[in-house]
């Protein structure tokens, strides 16, 4: 018999950002009416797994919360986190032939650094998954594609220098909508050029050009890529009726993407048309992962024919797609010199809003060029919360690959630091040891969690 | 006096509780009319009492589950309304179905009008066909009946004698698919459930006992019998759990234990947690079809003291089937109980048959009847311990959908493992040895089913749907729906309105019990915000008489 699809709900009916909020109790209440008056759980195609809790490690291998993980998490989100871990677990065992965490609070806005939410996100559940996978089984080569109305900022920041980690998006182009980022120039750092694509979209877009970036880009990059493990960071809100989106795609054309992208799981991430959209793309993405028949599901309000597609609009993504095609053939002979600049480290900096939090952060991030490994990382940054005085951190991080040389040069930076009174916390995440510090100046004291 | 039977397959079994002791107790052979086996065990249990000492009666019956298991029961017509979901092709209920056109969603609204024509000509064609039973069923349908209803006022004006059930009325949880088949069952079987009924009632009252009797149904809750005709199906699995109420009746109150009934063919395990019967998560399933019927955890595992054994190549094997009585008893091959017997664990049957039979298995691979006996005992031991494990883990692993039942989640272990039934005796200490729990053969370990029956208490339960946008609330349990013209609707009303109806269907169900401590297992409260404004609340509340037993047996006084 051909493997089941693993599915975790886990609808946090106790759990809320505020009673108002889009991320409040009510957001999957529809999305269980449906898919449990069907039966779904009952389909010999499908094994429902129970939740189980991320441990503060599998957190802090992947973010720098500040101070630490347990201030930045509630029991809701480890549990979305190893959600997502479960079902990792039982699709790498083979005990599964993939599967589906439909999860509350969603992550993807959920940077490397966390002074606070974003964009309803704490922890990055992808992210945390992406590190588990690598760390407890060893893969090596992961694909995600985040298919939100918004653009995947905490996720492409993660994995912005990590040429093991392809990160595709398809989004309400940043210029119309939270968080403002994700532009087809934004291709990934020095040490992972290429490996970072972003569709942005004009807004109105529908399935048929979803249809469009599916066969052009992302199925033909992926197989280039070779992925062992691909994750699909699976937003809801690009549907046609969403309160936050633009967009017009329907339960039927995700549903198509999902068959094409065969991801061996799925998360849950934004999509706030409880009623009008959730119950109906839940169920059809249950069902193309189950490789069962979608056609029967349709929102109440659809007909076929219903949306054409502007073609001035339509061709500016094909533009895009084409684009980005051709950077990813030609990436591996880029002049990455010539785009960013001699020298031993390309550094940026970046402003972050949390639109949730209120706070402003600023940032500057360093990463090694290295030609023997993906080379570390340093993080300095500051977060300014309105009244409070600012935090100051100052992070490194070792990846999987590092090589010796840097390896130490990082700790160097992270022991350099703790010397250093501007800082009011100080982090090492070992990746390569599976170890990570965290040093507090007024304690002066210093944490370690070990995987 | 309260009065226990179970009318299993095999046996029949009766008993007279008296103020908390076994005062009397019966076993008779179960013959093909139930209701003789059923006045034999009686009047066996009640020698020399007289009728009207007794002040109630609780009946475990088999007979719904076995007239499903064999298909004894008339046809019945399926008349669905699945609308958009799941493929069509999933509706293949092995009987004549029709799908109509028509749909609402899950807060109850219309999205797809009844389409007329195509509803008559479904109901012309179930009459063509000679359907005298028909189960009308919408997805759904428990946040709207008004397509049910409509189907259904149509079936009974165009054909009065058409026995016609709706899938409202019969089980009000989410799960179309199974409310498609708890409907049918109900409607396939009532008739002969009623008939059962009645004559049961009659034969009591020759008997000259006029106190109530009721059912069990197989979540350990009873109903009151002449109540119990609406939900035939509810008495499926009654067995299973009389045997585990009266388990709990025989143990110390709070004890963590399980449950192991071992039959001829099959081993039944069932859980009580910190005292409390394990309740399944889903719905019963019966004959491959998953129902809505609440039930408690029980799992049946295909080996028993008759299964047949084999030696194939150098492996010792055992079989699920049954090929007649064991060896040492006359039968064609050998069985765990003819291991038992080599090993003095039991007295059954013929101690030389029982060596020849351990002998044939063992000689080829150089062992002593007594090796091949031990080997067969620890391949029964070790298939039910691991089964017993695997239950733990299963509950372990069912499904949370809150924070709190997430962090709640406990590991247990059992302290003790209970054995009743025929080969409890030679099995039980060592499959307990293997779980690291102690080994309890309770006092009446045969007779546990009817003990267990007569200590069940009435169960009854309420789940309130209240929709204040929409305007309407519901009560799953009696397919009940009532518009609600109150926009401030508020939580406490919510519970005090479904309180109000757990008395009112103590009282439909003729039950004078006091509804004043409602335990509430679920309150939660939605609220509902559409462009930023919040626009109703969604009220989700389930309330329950408190479950339990009457008491314990020999607890002293405890049963009045
Ligand atoms: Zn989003
Ligand atoms: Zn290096």
């Amino acid at each position: 018999m051909e493997k089941k699809t693993g599915l975790i709900f886990f609808p946090a009916f106790d759990w809320a950002i505020s009673p108002t909020h889009p991320e409040r109790e009510e957001r999957l209440l529809y999305t269980r009416d449906q898919i449990f008056e069907e039966g779904v759980m009952d389909l010999p195609q499908i094994r429902e797994y129970a939740p189980r809790l991320a441990s503060l490690h599998d957190i802090a291998r992947v973010h720098f919360c500040v101070p630490r993980v347990q201030s930045q998490v509630t029991e809701a989100h480890l549990i979305a986190a190893g959600s997502a871990l479960q079902l990792g677990d039982a699709v790498v065992s083979g005990e599964i032939k993939n599967g589906f965490a439909m999860v509350r609070p969603p992550g993807h806005h959920a940077m490397r650094t966390v002074h606070g939410n974003r964009g309803f996100c704490n922890i990055n559940n992808e992210a945390v998954l992406v590190d588990y996978l690598r760390r407890r089984h060893g893969l090596k080569r992961i694909a995600i594609i985040d298919s939100d109305v918004h653009h995947g900022d905490g996720t492409q920041d993660i994995f912005y220098h990590d040429p093991d980690v392809l990160f595709i998006s398809f989004h309400q182009d940043g210029r119309t909508i939270f968080p403002g980022t994700g532009f087809s120039h934004e291709l990934g750092g020095p040490q992972a050029y290429g490996t970072t694509l972003n569709v942005p979209m004009p807004p109105g877009i529908g399935d048929e050009t979803l249809e469009y970036i599916v066969d052009n880009l992302i199925v033909p990059v992926i197989k280039d890529f070779n992925p062992d493990f691909i994750i699909n960071s699976a937003g809801q809100d690009n549907h046609y009726s969403d309160p936050l989106g633009s967009m017009r795609f329907t339960a039927r054309g995700y549903a198509d993407f999902t068959r094409k992208l065969n991801p061996d799981m799925a998360v849950l991430e934004g999509g706030y048309a409880i009623e009008t959209a959730l119950p109906y793309l839940n169920l059809a993405i249950i069902l193309a992962l189950a490789r069962l028949d979608y056609s029967y599901v349709l929102e109440p309000d659809y007909w076929p024919g219903r949306f054409t597609e502007n073609a001035e609009r339509a061709s500016k993504v094909h533009r895009t797609v084409d684009y980005l095609r051709d950077v990813w053939e030609k990436r591996n002979s880029a002049d990455i010199d010539n785009i960013f600049g001699k020298g031993n480290f390309y550094q940026r900096k970046k402003f972050i809003y949390y639109d949730t939090d209120y706070i402003e952060e600023e940032q500057i991030e360093k990463v090694k060029k290295c030609s023997n490994c993906t080379g570390y990382l340093l993080v300095e940054s500051r977060g300014e919360r309105g009244y409070r005085a600012p935090v100051r951190i100052f992070a490194v991080t070792v990846p999987f690959s590092a090589c010796e040389a840097c390896q130490q040069e990082a700790y160097d930076a992270y022991h350099q630091a703790k010397k250093k009174e501007q800082y009011d916390y100080v982090y090492m995440q070992d990746k390569s040891l599976d170890t990570c510090l965290n040093y507090e100046r007024d304690k002066n004291h210093e944490w370690s969690t070990e995987g | 006096m309260f009065i226990g039977i179970d009318v299993g397959g095999t046996f029949t079994d009766a008993v007279l509780l008296d103020r908390g002791c076994v005062r009397a107790s019966a076993k008779v052979q179960t013959k093909e009319d139930l209701l003789s086996s059923l006045l034999e065990a009686l009047d066996k249990a009640m020698k020399g009492v007289s009728g009207d000492l007794v002040e109630r009666v609780v009946l475990s019956t088999t007979m719904i589950t076995n007239l499903i298991v064999e298909k004894k029961y008339d046809p019945v017509g399926l008349i669905l309304i699945p609308g958009p979901g799941l493929s069509h092709q999933h509706y293949q209920f092995n009987t004549g179905t029709y799908i109509i056109p028509g749909a609402m969603d899950y807060r109850g609204r219309e999205i797809i009008p009844l389409r007329r024509q195509e509803m008559e000509n479904a109901i012309m064609d179930l009459a063509d066909d000679g359907y005298k039973n028909v189960a009308v069923v919408g997805k759904f349908s428990s946040r709207n009946n008004r397509h049910e209803k409509e189907v259904a006022a149509r079936l009974r004006w165009n054909y009065p004698d058409c026995q016609v059930e709706m899938g409202h009325q019969v089980a009000g949880q989410l799960n179309f698919p199974r409310r498609v088949v708890s409907t049918m069952l109900t409607c396939a079987t009532r008739e002969k459930y009623e008939y059962f009924v009645d004559s049961v009632i009659t034969a009591l009252s020759k008997r000259g006992i006029d106190a109530p009797v009721f059912i069990l149904k197989a979540d350990g809750g009873t109903l009151p019998l002449p109540c119990s005709t609406r939900v035939p199906i509810e008495t499926i699995f009654s067995g299973p759990a009389a045997s585990t109420l009266g388990v709990q009746a025989l143990t110390p109150p709070g004890e963590t234990s399980v449950v192991v009934d071992i039959g001829g063919t099959t081993t039944d395990l069932a859980l009580i947690l910190s005292g409390s019967p394990l309740l399944a998560s889903k719905g019963a399933a019966i004959d491959d079809y998953l129902t809505h019927v609440r039930a408690l955890a029980v799992k049946s595992v295909p080996v028993g003291g008759d299964s047949i054994v084999e030696r194939v190549g150098k492996e010792i094997i055992i079989y699920s089937e049954r090929l007649g009585p064991p060896y040492c008893q006359g039968g064609p091959m050998p069985t765990p109980t003819d291991a038992l017997r080599v090993l003095g664990l039991t007295r059954l049957g013929d101690e030389d048959r029982a060596r020849e039979a351990m002998d044939s298995l063992g000689a080829p691979l150089g062992m002593s009847p007594g090796e091949a006996a031990n080997k067969v005992c620890n391949l029964v031991i070790d298939t039910i311990s691991a089964e017993i494990q695997l239950m733990f883990t299963q509950w372990e692993q069912e499904p949370a959908y809150r924070v709190w039942e997430v962090l709640e989640k406990r590991k247990e272990r059992p302290s003790t493992v209970v054995g009743v039934g025929g080969g409890a005796a030679g099995f039980i200490s060592q499959i307990a040895a293997t779980l690291g729990a102690y080994p309890v053969i309770p006092p009446y370990a045969p007779v546990a089913n009817a003990i267990g029956a007569a200590v069940a208490l009435p169960t009854l339960e309420v789940t309130l749907r209240v929709d204040t946008e929409q305007g309407y609330y519901s009560i799953e349990e009696e397919g009940f729906q009532e518009a609600l013209d109150d926009a401030n609707f508020t939580e406490q009303q919510a519970l005090d309105l479904a309180s109000k109806w757990l008395g009112k269907r103590a009282d439909k169900y003729g039950l004078n019990q006091r509804i004043e401590d409602v335990e509430i297992i679920r309150r939660e409260v939605f609220n509902m915000v559409r462009n930023w404004v919040t626009t109703g609340k969604i009220y989700d509340i389930h309330v329950q008489t408190p479950r339990g037993i009457l008491g314990h047996i020999g607890a002293g006084g405890e049963i009045k």
